[in-house]
């Protein structure tokens, strides 16, 4: 049992936790749910070790510390399995399984490895580099790891970001055997309610660096949404996901985009050749695993990546050299979700922002400002204001209001990376106002829900091809899924597509 | 519960006492600045003396000798200022490069090939005026230029960082020096590192008055201060290179031209320092000589740590510097000690600027965490 007592943790004036306490039983499932910036991820590194809280105590099996180490954490049974896989790529199976672990023979832990294998229906050939492996099975490699080690409470933070759903069923069911079956500690940090729903025994909702409320099943969805948004879920229901965008132009309308025979090169892989169409209005997602090809399309399209081959048209015009500035002026607009790494200049102000983006405006910044960033998106903020002193909401409320009206084809990648759900909420509805208005937007996210939520198509992408473009009407999370994760399109669709 | 309520009242209390004394400080920003740089002066100061005590002289006679060397006539004064002029013009071209983030050390080897092109342009007249003074001096900024040039072309196109390909250009720009002194360009009869055949006095620069510097040369320097200044902080080019030194990727996607702005900041940079390397052959030594450049170019890349790569302090520091050069050789003259002394109380004084700035880093993170 695992106790942590008024868990403070500050960074300068943010409390990221407030006075947490949380006591974990064995053989139970915990869901720990709540916004982004909620404090979940601070809480559960105190738990493993690798944040020392401000004040506060944990109480493991009867020894009472102020802190962790990530060593006093594993001897205590405690391991936290990371949103991206803490593995060496290049290092074989094994050598990765060994890592941590006392000192074996490469036989010994071939054994091990077949041992535990077996134990969880998984399979692992020890000498494959961890390269191959796709991410699902990356995590379980590492949570294999983390039980030979002899953890008996497992922290998973957010595992189904890069997986499939297939995956995730597989993942679900190890964790309840290994819950009820094995009497360890599951500690399920998640935005993602259907899986606290399906999984939890119990579900900690944090708001604000606070445990706000612990809920025992039966649950009340609509108690738990309240719980987590507070006043802010009041308006959700109002404002149901979903583009409010009518219909983009009818289809004999010209295309606003159209890819003949397109060939795409990045650093590591190129894809095509593809055919593609889209039409002014549509709002088009692009689903697929992560290093799936969808982030090189895009990169692609805007020409941040090369075109070797075929012909991009756009508005009528055919380009067969995707120059970045051309397209740029020609009304392709990238929008990358690294917003501080690739988007802004960290130290510049808001205002030094606005006079690069447009040149023609320099003689009357400060009213264009007022009007462009504090009127049409509410970015409050002064103009001294530098971009790194933003909240990551107003990074991208100012991202958005650099984007020049005139931008024809809008390529997003992640548009509400790290936004909270209100803030999400007005991206997508200045989005929506964009696509009505005209524009054709692309955008990826890794949550299968927003792309399903707010595309009229939806492409999927599998091994770095695009594997095939479903309507709206058809795409539902299996069929989607499906796709992610290989099945041929002509079975999942029925040929008809 | 009392005892509690009380306690915070008067943390309450300290609390605020002490908004209201960051409030005064902040109320005077240039006296907090010139705190810290008094603290810097001290450390230096205890560093040297630390530094000078092995070799027996007394550390403050060692300092007012480097002082009174620098300072203590007219012509010492004008000399003092004849090395301020290309230690300033490297200085603030330097700012230009590190603006785009980039360590532009091969600026020693811009100001060599200035002074070879300043040279070279001059071989053909054995008399002259202003207009082939005029001359020289653009083809020292061409020199400079063109050196700085390559680095750049290497950086952008050959992904060779800044700091490998300047040190490698700085050892070849040397080499072409010699061979040229003792080859090409050596004086009838005799090579020698005492380089090539002086220039006519009708090419020299002006000089101002009993001192060695010429007034030429003073404005060249202080134009190069405040255009500088105009081009950084006042125009939308300066706004654009800070773009593209703050975050390069970025600057890709608002269509900044990224890889024209980085060799244009080279460039820039690499003039300055070949106008530097042309007015030490017109105006100081009037040949071309192995060192040239005395080291000018890495001296203002201290110069410019020192400053934090501002432009306020650069003139004063380059000054300061100058006169310590200058008074080190008064020091093997008057006291038995070596010359270099002088580049290590500039050594020291960088470092103590970055210790102080160091510490008080740390105090406002833990006067944050408090």
């Amino acid at each position: 049992m695992i106790v942590l007592q008024d868990i403070h943790k500050h960074y300068g004036r943010v409390r990221a936790n407030d006075g947490v306490s949380l006591t974990l039983e064995p053989g139970r499932i915990y869901a720990l749910v709540g916004e982004n910036g909620a404090g979940k991820s601070t809480l559960m590194r105190v738990l493993a070790g690798h944040t020392r809280p401000t004040s506060g105590t944990i109480d493991l099996g009867g020894r009472t510390v102020a802190f962790l180490t990530p060593t006093l954490a594993r001897e205590h049974g405690v391991g936290m399995l990371y949103q991206d896989p803490l593995d060496f790529p290049a290092m074989p199976i094994w050598e990765n399984f060994q890592l941590g672990a006392p000192k074996r023979t490469k036989g010994q832990v071939f054994d091990v490895i077949g041992e535990l294998s077996y134990r969880l229906d998984a399979c692992f050939l020890p000498d494959e580099a961890v390269s191959s492996l796709t991410v699902g099975e990356r995590q379980l490699l590492e949570l294999l790891r983390l039980l030979d080690l002899g953890a008996t409470t497992l922290i998973l933070d957010e595992p189904t970001t890069g997986i499939t759903p297939e995956q995730k069923r597989e993942l679900f069911d190890l964790l309840m055997k290994l819950a009820r079956e094995e009497n360890h500690t599951i500690v399920l940090v998640t935005h993602k309610l259907s899986e606290a729903l399906e999984m939890a025994d119990a579900i900690l909702v944090m708001r604000q660096g606070a445990i706000v409320a612990t809920l025992t099943p039966p649950y009340d969805e609509g108690e738990l949404v309240l719980r987590m948004f507070g006043d802010a879920a009041e308006s959700e229901g109002a404002d149901a996901p979903g583009p409010a965008t009518p219909r983009p132009a009818a289809l004999d309308a010209p295309p606003r985009l159209r890819l003949d025979n397109v060939v795409m090169a990045g650093p590591k892989y190129s894809m095509g050749p593809m055919r593609f169409s889209a039409r002014p209005g549509e709002c088009i997602g692009l689903a697929g695993l992560d290093g799936s090809g969808q982030e090189l399309f895009l990169r692609g399209l805007c020409g941040l990546d090369r075109m070797p081959g075929g012909t991009l048209t756009l508005d009528g015009r055919a380009y067969t050299t995707n120059d970045f500035p051309v397209l740029r002026r020609a009304g392709v607009h990238f929008v990358p979700a690294d917003r501080l790494e690739m988007a802004l200049f960290p130290a510049l102000t808001l205002r030094e922002h606005i006079a690069l983006a447009f040149p023609g405006r320099s003689d009357e910044l400060d009213a264009f400002y007022q009007s462009q960033c504090v009127e049409r998106f509410n970015l409050r903020a002064h103009p001294q204001t530098r971009a790194s002193e933003l909240s990551g909401g107003n990074q991208q409320r100012l991202l958005l209001s650099l984007i020049p009206d005139h931008a024809a084809l809008l390529l997003m990648e992640h548009p509400t990376r790290g936004l909270d759900a209100g803030s999400a909420r007005q991206v997508w509805s200045h989005l929506h106002d964009r696509c009505r208005a005209g524009a054709t937007l692309i955008f990826f996210s890794p949550d299968l829900d927003e792309v399903l939520a707010h595309s009229h198509r939806v492409a999927v992408f599998y091994d770095r091809a695009m594997a095939a473009v479903v309507d709206r009407a058809r795409a539902t999370t299996e069929v989607v899924g499906a796709l992610m994760a290989g099945k041929d399109p002509d079975q999942v669709l029925g040929g008809g597509q | 519960m009392k005892r509690a309520t009380s306690r915070a009242t008067s943390q309450e209390k300290s609390r605020t006492q002490s908004q209201e004394k960051t409030q005064a400080w902040s109320r005077f920003p240039a006296l907090t600045e010139a705190g810290w740089l008094g603290a810097a002066l001290l450390l230096a100061l205890g560093l040297t003396v630390l530094v000078t005590l092995p070799s027996g002289a007394s550390p403050f006679e060692t300092i007012a000798v480097l002082l009174e060397g620098g300072l203590g006539s007219v012509t010492k004064l004008g000399r003092a200022l004849a090395g301020w002029v290309p230690l300033t013009l490297c200085a603030v071209g330097l700012l230009v490069t590190f603006t785009a983030r980039l360590w532009n050390i091969g600026v020693e080897g811009q100001v060599v090939m200035g002074a070879i092109f300043c040279t070279a342009a001059l071989r053909p007249f054995d008399t002259g005026g202003v207009p082939e003074i005029i001359l020289a001096m653009a083809a020292g900024i061409l020199g400079g230029a063109l050196w700085a040039l390559l680095a750049g072309l290497l950086r952008v196109f050959g992904r060779v960082h800044e700091i490998f390909s300047g040190l490698g250009l700085n050892f070849v720009a040397l080499g072409v020096t010699l061979w040229l002194i003792f080859g090409p360009w050596k004086r009838p009869g005799v090579a020698s590192m005492s380089g090539t055949e002086p220039i006519d006095v009708s090419l020299w620069l002006p000089r101002l008055g009993p001192m060695s510097v010429s007034w030429a040369a003073l404005a060249l320097a202080l134009a190069a201060i405040v255009g500088v200044g105009l081009l950084l902080r006042r125009s939308s080019w300066g706004l654009k290179l800070r773009a593209v030194g703050e975050n390069p990727k970025a600057a890709t996607l608002f269509a900044l031209g990224p890889r024209r702005r980085l060799l244009q900041a080279f460039m820039l940079c690499g003039g300055l320092a070949g106008l530097a390397g042309a007015i030490q052959v017109l105006g100081v030594y009037h040949r071309l000589l192995p060192s040239i450049s005395s080291s000018y170019g890495y001296t203002a890349l201290l110069v410019g740590m020192m400053a934090s790569f501002r432009l306020g302090p650069v003139p004063f520091i380059c000054f300061f510097f100058a006169v310590l050069t200058v008074g080190s050789i008064q020091l093997p003259l008057q006291m038995g000690l070596d010359s270099s002394l002088s580049g290590v109380i500039q050594g020291i004084m960088v470092l103590s600027v970055f210790i102080v700035h160091g510490l008080r880093l740390w105090l406002r993170q833990r006067r944050e965490a408090a």
